[in-house]
């Protein structure tokens, strides 16, 4: 098939994923609609759509909102990092969960070292957030190194890693780092010259940490595509076999892809809590990891398409809060809307029919031409 | 009229997902109670025909009638149910299980409701056996059981299924000399009892000898039909190819140079405990080609795996350039100077969702030529595709199209032309050309020639006996896991003497095959 042939099949394919998923929202809002009549609950329905559909970008008086895009940016730094992590790992063919608790951990160690470590400021906040990035590729090293030595399931391991490290911030918080002074379970507040500045100030949060976040997808993007490791990594993915017996370092390489997804994970929640948090707060795991996995599949494992699936998600994630906050639908709505979504672009045989047709029509259009030539070559060839 | 035909397959055309028309319009007509034989070259959309015709693919476009009746058969069951048997080329049997196991199998006889009643198995089995005399041992598992006693199994398996049509993809391809005449008898036999066989080959000798009519295929098109008697094999094999086939490969005396593989008393027990090598001993000089010929699974995969560490020998020697081999990685393999076409080349050859140049560099990607710095040299990466690509002529649109979307012989192309550009100093060539087209096969034959008599060590493992024959400077015959010929010329041997040897019904002394040693 064409490239073009191709490209149209696949963002077909995609429109047809979020169109299903829509209608899908649509209906469950009607059903919750809560209205004497068919009329009323339908307009609430439309009311609730279009709160979700142009709410993140333009106000209820008509104008541009500047404060709910740039929280809808804000919102794309963390899974931008968990969704390249993902990528770099999905595309060895290492199922790893890891991100979630990854970011979270990151978090953590990086806001210890911004609470305790005395730095003086610019180093601060990078090397605290380097710190949290070691941090997590150390720890990644058990799934990983365990599935490259005994073939131990990396996705089972990473996913009870994600509690494991849960845990171990819950114990920590409420016992050695604890605030006793306050009423809530949070660590001491930051030094203050480890926050990172704000791009705006407008309250939205979004710091420089979006700019870290643009440039990585960019390392990332080379890495992959432009580096002998890169590739490495993509052709164990397609067959690991082949990998091998062309003498590729299997074992080495699928560390070091699970290893270069902790150190991405651990960044993002770094960069995270120092650009959003004055102290640390999470008791539960943030979520990020898991949008980071939607991320990585909408992209298709491709970094360079990981911001435009991370700012599709955070756009969708704020239009389902204002909804909820002004038309009452529940918030858990996202989770419906990504999981459509996410059945929908997993689905191989999705619209294989569709594609087929185009293979077919392809086909029949390179082999008459084939004819064509062949034709024209037998002519030449009586003319001599 | 339309009585007279088991098989009417009208206009048929198939494209699979990945773009590749199989067939196009093809018609197929088979009278009851013939045998006919449908040929072409390899990827002339043989299997694909069978394929829907035994209900394992659907057809994009066309009809197919049996016995004057139109049917959608959408699964082998109902292909199966409508008196369609297969018997593939590869065979599909439990190894583990007897014979009997195998032929009851999904049908199997019950004792009071429960248990399986092997007596009975086995009765079924002789009674059949007996039947169409194919005589096979009931109560052998079939791990142990020769391959021509597997195909009788496999045929076992569809006349007791109740099958009136046979289907016999490539019976010939795994037998010798002497179980193909054995096969023939038994297939005539089954002719005389009214049975319908399709009988797919490449081999023109065969055809002319076992079948009434025959349709020839040629890239996914069909050639038409034809009385085998009205036809020269020089027509027929002209209309596979479309060009008269120059069956020798040009080359002249090989002079070799000095040892570069040297083997010795390599010895392997397989995990089912069964001797699969037997104090193996051989050298590779430089400048020759080594063949090795045998029937398939008589050592041939095991001593192949032992060479690039992707299986461990019990005991023995490898050496190359008097350097050990055995136990080091790939990359330590390659360093030495050993490069391996894969038997099976979609599993070891190429990742096939990788492009052409990913494809082509696997090997070299760590070279300083191809990176700068940190970063690959895309000019360099290109440049060297495009060179491999233009001088081992797969035909492709572009570097960036995707391996697997390439036919069978330009995947193969793809695989050599990254063996063989890595200035090796011995190839190991394993079924350098099976199952790829002819011009491909040409092609990678006078390469591996052309190598050799460059200075290049080859080792050529083949169980296309012509092939074997035809490029090999000097041969051995692996049998049971053993050596049990050495022949110094191969340009006065021939399949009959070959056979015996195969078969293992002869074997030269211990000190003759010595000599494969050069001490």
């Amino acid at each position: 098939m064409s490239k073009k042939r191709k490209f149209i099949f696949s963002m077909v394919r995609g429109l047809t994923a979020i169109l299903i998923a829509l209608l899908v929202a649509a209906l469950l809002i009607f059903i919750s609609a809560e209205g004497p009549g068919f009329a009323e609950k339908l307009s609430q329905t439309g009311d609730a759509m279009k709160r979700l559909l142009i709410g993140p970008i333009i106000k209820s008086n008509g104008s541009f909102s500047v404060k709910n895009f740039t929280d809808v940016l804000a919102a794309m730094i963390p899974i931008i990092f968990t969704g390249l992590a993902t990528c770099v790992m999905f595309s060895a063919n290492q199922f790893n969960l890891g991100a979630e608790g990854g970011i979270m951990l990151g978090a953590f160690v990086t806001a210890v070292v911004a609470i305790y470590v005395p730095l003086p400021p610019v180093a601060l906040p990078i090397v605290a957030i380097i710190i949290g990035a070691a941090a997590v590729a150390i720890v990644m090293l058990i799934p990983a190194a365990l599935k490259a030595r005994l073939g131990v399931s990396e996705m089972v391991n990473s996913l009870m890693l994600n509690y494991v490290i849960m845990y171990f911030i819950k114990y920590m918080l409420s016992s050695h780092l604890a605030d006793t002074s306050k009423g809530a379970i949070m660590t001491y507040d930051f030094q203050a010259h480890a926050a990172l500045p704000q791009l705006i100030n407008n309250g939205s949060k979004l710091s420089w940490g979006f700019v870290a976040a643009i440039i990585f997808v960019v390392i990332i993007t080379l890495f992959m595509y432009r580096t002998r490791w890169g590739y490495a990594i993509r052709m164990i993915g397609v067959n690991k076999d082949f990998a091998m017996y062309s003498g590729m370092k299997v074992a080495g390489v699928i560390i070091m892809s699970q290893v270069i997804g902790g150190f991405l994970a651990g960044m993002g929640g770094g960069i995270e809590m120092l650009g959003r948090y004055t102290n640390f707060t999470w008791t539960e795991l943030p979520g990020y990891g898991w949008t980071g996995i939607t991320v990585a599949i909408l992209a298709g494992n491709n970094p360079a398409f990981v911001p435009l699936a991370a700012f599709f998600m955070s756009y969708l994630n704020k239009g389902c809060s204002l909804m909820s906050t002004y038309c009452g639908v529940p918030a858990q709505l996202i989770d419906i809307l990504q999981a459509v979504i996410f059945v929908f672009f997993a689905a191989e045989q999705f619209l294989s029919g569709y594609r087929q047709k185009l293979v077919i029509k392809s086909t029949q259009e390179e082999l008459k031409l084939q004819a064509e030539r062949e034709a024209q070559h037998n002519a030449e060839a009586e003319v001599k | 009229m339309a009585e007279e035909y088991a098989i009417q397959m009208k206009g048929i055309t198939k494209v699979y997902p990945n773009g590749i028309a199989a067939n196009q319009n093809v018609d197929f007509f088979v009278k009851k109670g013939e045998i006919h034989a449908l040929m072409g070259e390899n990827g002339a959309g043989k299997s694909t025909l069978v394929k829907m015709l035994f209900g394992m693919e659907q057809p994009t476009e066309g009809e197919i009638w049996v016995n004057g009746k139109k049917l959608n058969l959408s699964s082998p069951t109902v292909a199966i149910a409508n008196g369609i048997g297969m018997v593939h080329q590869h065979f599909m049997l439990v190894p583990s299980l007897t014979v009997a196991e195998n032929i009851v199998l999904g049908m199997v006889p019950k004792k009071s409701g429960l248990f399986i009643d092997h007596k009975k198995a086995v009765e079924i089995t002789k009674e059949y056996s007996e039947k169409y005399n194919l005589p096979v041992d009931p109560n052998a598992k079939v791990m142990d059981i020769p391959v021509g006693m597997k195909q009788k199994v496999e045929i076992l398996k569809a006349l007791v299924r109740g099958a009136r049509i046979l289907i016999l993809d490539e019976p010939t391809a795994v037998l010798t000399t002497q179980e193909t005449s054995e096969l023939f008898k038994e297939l005539m036999n089954l002719k005389k009892q009214g049975y319908t066989i399709i009988f797919i080959s490449h081999k023109l000798n065969e055809i002319m000898q076992i079948t009434d009519r025959m349709t020839i295929l040629r890239g996914g098109r069909s050639m038409g039909v034809y009385n085998t008697c009205d036809v020269s094999p020089e027509k027929i094999s002209r209309l596979m190819v479309g060009r008269d086939v120059v069956l020798s490969v040009q080359k002249d005396k090989a002079q070799p140079g000095e040892e570069v593989l040297r083997v010795r008393d390599l010895e392997y027990v397989n995990e089912w405990g069964k001797k699969m090598l037997d104090k193996v001993s051989f050298s590779v000089r430089r400048g020759e080609i080594l063949g090795i010929a045998g029937v398939e699974s008589n050592g041939q995969k095991e001593l192949v795996d032992m060479l690039f560490n992707l299986n461990t020998p019990n005991a023995g020697t490898a050496t190359i350039n008097g350097e050990n081999i055995l136990g080091l990685s790939q990359r330590q393999i390659r360093e030495k100077g050993v490069s391996l076409v894969p038997e099976d080349r979609m599993l070891y050859g190429i990742a096939g969702k990788g492009t052409i140049q990913e494809n082509l560099i696997s090997d070299r990607c760590g070279e300083k030529r191809l990176n700068k710095g940190l970063l690959f040299n895309m000019k360099a990466i290109r440049e060297e595709s495009d060179r491999l690509i233009d001088e081992y002529t797969v035909l492709c649109k572009s570097q960036e199209q995707r391996v697997d979307n390439l036919s069978g012989g330009n995947i193969q192309k793809v695989v050599v032309a990254r063996e063989f550009s890595n200035s090796p100093s011995l190839i190991i060539a394993d079924q350098p050309t099976r199952g790829i087209d002819v011009g491909a096969e040409e092609f990678i034959r006078k390469k591996l020639v052309e190598l050799s008599r460059s200075g290049v060590a080859v080792l050529l493992v083949s169980a296309d006996l012509n092939e074997v024959m035809e490029l090999s400077d000097s041969l051995i015959v692996m049998y049971g896991g053993k050596i049990t010929a050495y022949f110094e010329d191969t340009s006065e041997l021939n399949d009959e003497i070959m056979g015996e040897y195969m078969l293992g019904l002869k074997q030269q002394s211990e000190e003759e095959v010595r000599r494969v040693c050069h001490e």
